[in-house]
């Protein structure tokens, strides 16, 4: 019997420093500042063990039976502790809570066990053997168990399976115990009907795994996911809360059905409906074909390029009935030519002319975004302007990235074009910022296409004043080769999100 | 916060999907542009046939590499005609030689060139024809884009080579001690590009000891300090700093401007150049024109390639410097020319490893190689799944006769391991994302300005243009730099055209 007791040692106390781990890792994957992450959680669940340990001397009778049951409760709270912390940060606003009661409650169990199980096994040998070999095999199983964590566990298995398997090797050592100590046990087989409920639970977590994980991404959005696919270029989800639409490309919002009449009749029209007879028009980005709506409401416009990275998007936006509802089928117009193209390379080799250019790309979160936004680009999209033509540019928000929009504006000044900021309110995102520019000084237009929800020829004018939280601020010219913006704007959302 | 999370579960749920499908890696390849077959026939003094038939033509250029394309850019511009170009291999452009594949053009040897100063004045000429320079701005789309260059060191990365990270007080004061030693050196004008303009005898002594020495001598210890300084060796010159004339080594630091916008890059490097060249004076290369005989007299020079005899009135000779005593008649065995053996590797990516945005140079502190260049970061895509790295090797420790016997007797195999298994240490997946490694042997990448070589007789002989066979090529100067190249190429060519129109030169 020795060396299977030891054998059992060794595994919970595996058990119990994966659970430690994983606990820390989900801390530090989800929350960030994986120091303090780890640190807290190791302290909290030594501590918690501590409390286990002098909680031990409370149970005097039916030891065995006790161990048992502490084992299925670690199965069960170990197992499925990654799903938990997991369900929790998707779902709750108590992540931290749900960590740390987690942890407590682990620690104590885990601190349990070995206490009752030196007691169990004290007639059996002398107390000096006891205590080393039962610490000998915890330790040596927590060794184990640290070695099998980053290098098999995390790669090979994933964070829920890992301790689901875990907490399979809990409830195992559990059924395992009720024929060790059969002697000593009454009503064994309650024991082993409830560690094969414990077993069968965690199983069917294992064989669901994938799926616990899909489920807990997909409370990244806050609504119900009604489209998801990672295109060759993009991760796109589609989600819809009631009559709210929202479009996610790499988790980050482009619109809301709710609101986005206000950016995009913004983006469009003080610039469109200011040149006088605009007879083409190109969009770069904006596959969703919201701003194409807008431009097919100037009849005069007779043609219209759009120009979009992702064929899976602009398929998406003229196929699905929902979002075709959305843009009135914009992108099934005849007047719209479509080309799935990388938009710089695309500006270079092309020669056309253009009224209006519309420039809707997403906002330059890393370096290859970032081209997008440099003297060198808009150099190029502005020897597509005809002699009246004016270009917009999506700039991010003059608010929460005050840096990054006036940065933006430079960058245009830089390139020989005047320009003409202004700002618009869109709830979903906040202050919005665009900027207007071209070769020539700007007339507000004095009169708009009907129609409009949110726009009139009174608030255009209104759209062009910075008040002084988002005045212009100095700023440096973003070029490729030394891409500013993308720094710049990754310290304005460090500084809010902080 | 976000980011973080769904950064997060999709790598959860890609590790749970992705390693299963795992699979042995399948990686193509093969060694590429070999030269040292036909080289080693000179080497060996093997008969040659004799020639069938005769040419006369006013001037050859031997060798069609910068130097020799830039002797004819000068010859093109000043409108003469009357000369051919010999290149060795089926492709002009020596260290500005450059590939192409389904993904991008990449480079095979020299991919960049710094921001040239004020004192380069052909460079600026060339550079000025070439669109790169225009009213005194530089073409944005040739500066290196952002990010430029990392290191990873300790585990981690750091922007810039010059490491940053992990330093202890003293290696602070060292770097800047240095730095400021450099600059005292910068203005006392003796180092520049080309060399010629400042060269003199006034720090001859240091060019009589080695960079390593002196660096000792003046209390350089710091240990990134020297890994920085014999980085920067292995990288210019393809040697050690105690292989390195420490004239040669403050020359690296002291001779250019700090610099903030540079350097100018393309995908395939200097092959930008090169087919730029190519497109004025490409129709009077000849390739695959090795030159085994080369006879100077009095009233011209005899050059002989393949079964062709070529009379000429005068020959550039632009080829590297130790084949002159193969080829050259009566020329003197060379004791002040080193060359350092190189490897340079091709690999191609499926896909990109790790998460980190690629830079255009990445170093791994403490590698024995010289890190990659990815091909396709000048590209002005916004979406790239798969690119070219090319992977530089200078083969620095042992001396070059030993690495030129190691480049000779491993296979291919061998080397795609070396390869794998230095990105490896960093690049965990790397042989997931590697179709094919193409490789490029060369056992005299490079002139090595070895103690004493700088300053030496033989080079100041050499650079004498009084001959009819004029010596052009970086060698000249002892550092195998583009400016350098092309600085004698077009010296030689205007003292030819000199010459020829009958000036007393």
């Amino acid at each position: 019997m020795g060396i299977l007791l030891f054998i059992t040692i060794l595994l919970i106390a595996a058990c119990g420093l994966i659970y430690e781990l994983i606990a820390g890792t989900i801390a530090s994957y989800l929350i960030g500042d994986s120091v303090f992450q780890f640190s807290t959680v190791i302290g909290t669940y030594l501590f918690a063990m501590g409390v286990g340990s002098a909680l031990s001397r409370y149970l005097n009778r039916g030891l065995i039976q006790r161990f048992i049951w502490i084992e299925l409760m670690l199965g069960v709270i170990g197992g499925f502790s990654s799903a938990i912390l997991m369900f929790a940060f998707a779902f709750t606003q108590g992540f931290q809570l749900v960590l740390y009661a987690m942890v407590v409650v682990m620690g104590v169990l885990v601190g349990l066990e070995i206490p009752l199980l030196m007691r169990i096994v004290k007639d059996r040998y002398s107390f000096r053997d006891v205590v080393a070999h039962v610490l000998t095999f915890d330790y040596l199983g927590a060794l184990g168990a640290s070695l099998l964590f980053p290098i098999i566990l995390v790669p090979r298995l994933g964070l829920v399976r890992s301790a689901l398997f875990f907490g399979l090797v809990n409830a195992g050592v559990a059924l395992w115990s009720t024929y060790l100590f059969a002697l000593q046990l009454v009503r064994k087989m309650q024991l082993r009907v409830a560690c094969l409920l414990v077993v069968g639970a965690l199983g069917f977590g294992i064989a669901n795994a994938k799926k616990i994980t899909a489920t807990a991404e997909d409370n990244i959005y806050a609504d119900e996911i009604i489209f998801a696919r990672d295109t060759h270029y993009q991760h796109i989800v589609l989600t819809r809360f009631k009559d709210d639409l929202r479009l996610f490309l790499n988790s980050h919002l482009q619109f809301s059905s709710r609101d986005e009449y206000r950016y995009h009749e913004s983006l469009i029209h003080p610039g469109l409906a200011s040149i006088p007879a605009p007879r083409s028009v190109l969009v770069l980005g904006g596959g969703d074909g919201l701003a194409v709506r807008e431009i097919l409401k100037y009849p005069q416009v007779e043609k219209i390029t759009l120009v979009d990275l992702d064929p899976e998007m602009t398929r998406l936006f003229s196929t699905q009935p929902m979002l075709t509802e959305l843009n009135k089928r914009s992108l099934l117009s005849p007047r719209l030519k479509v080309v799935n193209a990388d938009a710089f390379p695309w500006v270079d080799s092309n020669t056309d002319s253009f009224d209006f250019i519309v420039v809707d790309f997403p906002d330059p979160t890393n370096y290859a975004l970032g081209k997008l936004y440099t003297t060198a680009f808009y150099r190029a999209v502005a020897r597509h302007l005809s002699s009246q033509g004016y270009l917009v540019v999506q700039s991010t928000s003059p608010m929460f990235a005050r840096d990054s929009f006036w940065c933006i504006a430079e960058t245009l000044r830089e390139a020989n074009l005047q320009t003409f900021p202004y700002h618009v309110y869109v709830p979903s995102f906040g202050e919005w910022g665009f900027v207007l520019a071209g070769t020539h000084e700007y007339a507000l237009p004095r009169f708009l296409p009907v129609g409009l929800r949110f726009l009139d020829t009174k608030v255009v004018q209104t759209l062009f004043q910075f008040p002084p939280d988002m005045a212009q601020v100095p700023m440096p010219a973003n070029q490729l080769n030394n891409q500013v913006l993308v720094r710049t704007y990754e310290n304005d959302w460090k500084d809010i999100s902080h | 916060m976000r980011i973080n999370r769904r950064r997060f579960l999709s790598a959860g749920s890609a590790a749970l999907i992705g390693l299963s499908l795992k699979s042995g890696e399948r990686i193509s390849g093969s060694f590429v542009n070999e030269s040292f077959a036909a080289g080693h026939l000179l080497r060996d003094r093997q008969p040659f046939p004799a020639p069938k038939k005769t040419v006369k033509v006013p001037v050859v250029i031997i060798g069609g590499g910068i130097s020799g394309l830039s002797a004819a850019w000068r010859f093109h511009k000043r409108g003469f005609q009357d000369y051919l170009i010999l290149e060795m291999n089926d492709k002009a452009g020596g260290n500005a030689r450059w590939g192409e594949n389904e993904v991008t053009a990449y480079p095979w040897a020299a991919h960049y060139v710094p921001v040239p100063g004020s004192g380069s004045t052909y460079v600026r000429e060339l550079f000025m024809d070439l669109g790169i320079l225009k009213d005194g701005i530089w073409n944005d789309r040739y500066l290196v884009f952002a990010p430029q260059e990392r290191l990873f060191l300790y585990g981690r990365w750091q922007d810039g080579i010059e490491p940053a990270v992990g330093l202890k007080q003293k290696d602070r004061e060292q770097f800047q001690k240095l730095e400021d030693l450099f600059e005292r050196f910068r203005a006392s004008g003796e180092f520049t590009i080309p060399l010629e303009l400042g060269l003199s005898q006034k720090f001859v002594q240091l060019d009589q000891i080695s960079f390593s020495d002196w660096l000792s001598s003046q209390g350089f210890d710091s240990r990134p300090l020297r890994w920085y300084m014999n980085y920067a060796c292995r990288d210019d010159y393809g040697a050690l700093t105690t292989e390195t004339s420490a004239w040669a080594g403050i020359h690296y630091f002291a001779s250019r401007e700090a610099e903030e916008k540079g350097p100018l890059t393309w995908p395939e490097g200097n092959g930008w150049i090169t087919r730029r060249l190519l497109e004025l004076v490409g129709d009077k290369v000849l390739t695959g024109q090795m030159v085994h005989k080369v006879v100077p007299t009095r009233h011209g020079v005899t050059v002989v390639a393949g079964e062709t005899q070529y009379e000429s009135e005068f020959a550039i000779f632009s080829a590297p410097t130790f084949v002159a005593p193969y080829i050259v008649d009566g020329f003197p065995a060379l004791r002040t020319f080193a060359y350092s053996p190189w490897l340079t590797a091709n690999l191609t990516l499926e896909r990109l490893p790790g998460e980190i945005e690629p830079s255009w140079d990445t170093v791994f502190m403490d590698s024995p190689t010289l890190g990659y260049v990815d091909a396709t970061h000048q590209s002005l895509r916004t979406h790239i799944d798969r690119t070219v790295w090319t992977f530089y090797w200078a083969l620095a420790d042992g001396t070059p006769a030993q690495n030129r016997n190691l480049l000779l007797q491993t296979d291919w195999n061998y080397w795609r391991q070396a390869i794998l298994h230095d990105l490896e240490r960093v690049h965990k997946d790397i042989r997931q994302c590697v179709s094919r490694i193409d490789i490029m042997r060369m056992g005299h990448a490079m002139v090595r300005p070895t103690v004493g070589a700088i300053l030496s007789e033989e080079r100041v002989r050499l650079k004498q243009r009084t001959n009819r066979l004029v010596f052009a090529n970086s060698d000249l100067s002892g550092i195998s730099i583009f400016e350098e190249a092309q600085f004698h190429g077009v010296q030689s060519a205007q003292a030819v055209l000199a010459r020829l129109s009958g000036s007393p030169f």
